[in-house]
């Protein structure tokens, strides 16, 4: 589904450039559920745009279900990130002046979906995550695993093929991170691919599959068969 | 995305911050309420103006002597100005002429037993009811049967009543000396449909034949015309000054106050102050629209993780353009029409105050509206571009 080859990201900082992505080869097939490890710096939050539709890649090849969304124009990747991906930050990044509901719509109106229909979507998607009583609150009514909840069902709205979820957890106590891995796990098992970024390790083993990641390069790719060339 | 929603998005977002989408309205609620007050106000005034020149519409003109330019200053020059009675008849006669009305005046004292209050004396007739509508306060006004029998009555305005007498209706049947010679009030009158601006002189109105019994002459120092019609007036207004100047022995001319030359006056003069207006009004949206201009650039500063957000859930650069377009022009539109609102309570106040017509046209009004939002689409145009350009990983990484 997701096939990364010899991709390359570099920034221009004055004349010098900083490599971020180093020739990554990575292929991700439908329903698995990878985390990206690695130290800070070393590329993973970059890696996630690339795949997410958010970054262009300087150079190489991004084929999301068989197609090159590297060369898309822009109006077809806002497109793609609106109808098969669906992000998760870590610090949330709900709207605060809207109610839980109408930030789960948010994807919905640009999707161009009727007013009725986003509304008994929405609520579906808040019940899916637990949230059916919390419909109508301010996200600074929300405790901060709430938030990442209303986050995780606008994410889900849209029924996308692809969850990115750059440290879903980081900002939660390990209560709150518990749940929300559980309800990963769960959209796992309902047949959903999901891609997490995570510094800890018992977050990383919820997934079946561990990619690391260091100075731009992957370096280890446990629980699959995939060989790094190097 | 529907526009609908896209409005609706737009609307939210000046409410949640009420304050700041006043307080950035106020340069246009000010600028378009003062030009719609200003153009209320002026058209207004052009309203009176041209009615009051036009002689109320009854196709009266004015004739006056206009000295020559040396004497111009000089009140002497005016001295000999007068109207015999063989000049009012021949007037009379003329085919284009309707009627004619002249009068006589001079200041003089009324007394009263021990009291004096000066006061103007009109001589007149029954004609001069035409150029100006009177009526009685009390006892009656003067009529024809008094003129014709020469009766030695009079009618008092209500200023001099207040000098002499304790109230209104113990004028009436008393008798006051008038240079000397009696007079009996018969009435307290009043002018009717007086302008805002016109001060109440203190006057007397007594019949022309009585005028020469204190001045020792008929002949009478003012003379209107009357055409038979609006067209009549041009011929009307030829054949008298060409009659009275053939008459006059004096330095100076007979002439009659050019309506057509008038009412070009006045529009030149309302174009002027419409330019004016107009100069004003696009300063002040200009100010009004940097203001917008520069909280939209605030706002989108604020609200650079809202983009990236927006954009990273699908929203295209377009979306985002018409987002902050959208919230610009609501804000000056709805910032328009309170101004127009503002504006016309302003206006209707003063017309009422000073008893003009209400002039807030719907043109003016349309123009109010447009230019707003088209001062919201050129002033949001450079924000709303500079949030749609926004990197969406840059956004919303921003603190
Ligand atoms: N716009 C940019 N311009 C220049 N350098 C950048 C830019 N964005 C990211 N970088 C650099 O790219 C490198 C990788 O950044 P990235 O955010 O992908 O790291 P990360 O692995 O997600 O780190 P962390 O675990 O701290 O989130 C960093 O060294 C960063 O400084
Ligand atoms: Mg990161």
């Amino acid at each position: 589904m997701i096939h990364l080859k010899n991709l390359d990201k570099q920034y221009k900082n004055g004349d010098q450039t900083l490599r971020v992505l180093n020739d990554i080869h990575l292929k991700i097939e439908e329903n698995e559920f990878v985390a990206i490890m690695g130290p800070s710096g070393s590329g993973k939050s970059t890696l996630m745009n690339m795949i997410g539709c958010l970054d262009q890649p300087t150079s190489g090849e991004y084929l999301l279900h068989g197609t090159d969304v590297a060369s898309q124009p822009e109006k077809e990747l806002a497109k793609v990130r609106n109808a098969q991906i669906g992000f998760v930050f870590q610090q949330f990044h709900l709207l605060p002046k809207l109610s839980a509901m109408m930030n789960v719509e948010l994807p919905l109106i640009y999707g161009g979906v009727k007013k009725k229909e986003r509304r008994e979507r929405a609520r579906l998607a808040l019940e899916k995550v637990g949230l059916e009583d919390r419909v109508n609150h301010l996200p600074n009514q929300l405790s901060g695993g709430q938030k990442q909840r209303v986050a995780i069902a606008r994410a889900l709205i849209n029924e996308p093929s692809l969850i990115l979820a750059d440290e879903p957890t980081g900002a939660l106590d390990s209560k709150s991170g518990t749940q929300i891995m559980e309800l990963f796990t769960q959209l796992h098992h309902e047949g959903a691919t999901l891609i997490m970024v995570t510094h800890e390790q018992e977050v990383a083993d919820y997934a079946k599959r561990i990619v690391t990641v260091r100075d731009g390069e992957i370096i280890k790719d446990r629980g699959h068969e995939y060989v790094v060339p190097r | 995305m529907s526009f609908l929603d896209s409005v609706k998005m737009a609307l939210r977002s000046l409410w949640s911050h009420r304050l700041r989408s006043m307080l950035t309205m106020l340069g246009i609620i000010i600028g378009v309420g003062s030009v719609i007050t200003v153009v209320a106000i002026g058209k207004g005034g052009e309203a009176v103006l041209t009615s009051q020149f036009a002689g109320g519409g009854n196709n009266t003109f004015e004739v006056y002597y206009m000295p020559p330019d040396e004497e111009l200053m000089d009140y002497d020059a005016y001295d000999d100005v007068a109207y015999t009675t063989e000049d009012l008849r021949a007037i009379q006669e003329m085919p284009s002429v309707n009627q004619v009305i002249a009068y006589a005046y001079n200041s003089t004292n009324v007394v009263y037993h021990q009291e004096a209050a000066g006061a103007q004396i009109l001589a007149i007739n029954e004609n001069y009811y035409d150029l100006n509508e009177f009526t009685a306060s009390s006892g009656r006004l003067l009529d024809n049967r008094d003129v014709d029998n020469g009766r030695r009555v009079v009618t008092l305005s209500t200023g001099v009543v207040e000098e002499l007498f304790a109230a209104n209706d113990e004028a009436v049947g008393q008798i006051v000396n008038i240079e000397g010679v009696p007079f009996e009030v018969i009435g307290v009158h009043e002018r009717e449909n007086q302008s805002f601006f016109a001060f109440q002189v203190d006057e007397l109105l007594l019949p022309q034949s009585s005028w020469p019994m204190l001045y020792g002459t008929d002949n009478m120092d003012m003379l209107n015309v009357q055409a038979n019609s609006a067209d009549d007036i041009q011929i009307a207004s030829h054949a008298v000054t060409n009659y009275l100047n053939d008459q006059s022995t004096l330095s100076g001319e007979y002439q009659v106050l050019n309506m057509e030359e008038i009412e070009q006056g006045i529009s030149q003069v309302t174009n002027v102050t419409t330019m004016i207006i107009g100069g004003v009004a696009g300063i002040s949206l200009l100010v009004g629209g940097i203001g917008v201009m520069n909280i939209m650039l605030v706002s989108v500063t604020e609200r650079t993780r809202e983009i990236g957000l927006r954009k990273s859930l699908g929203a295209t650069r377009g979306n985002i353009l018409l987002q902050f377009l959208i919230e610009s022009v609501t804000l000056t539109t709805i910032g328009g029409l309170i101004g127009i609102m503002l504006g016309a309570g302003v206006a209707n106040t003063v017309s009422l105050i000073a008893g003009w017509p209400f002039l807030v046209s719907i043109p003016v009004v349309l123009l109010g509206v447009g230019f707003s939002m088209f001062v919201g689409i050129v002033f949001g145009l450079l924000p709303a571009n500079k949030a749609a350009k926004l990197d969406p990983i840059e956004a919303l990484r921003h603190e």
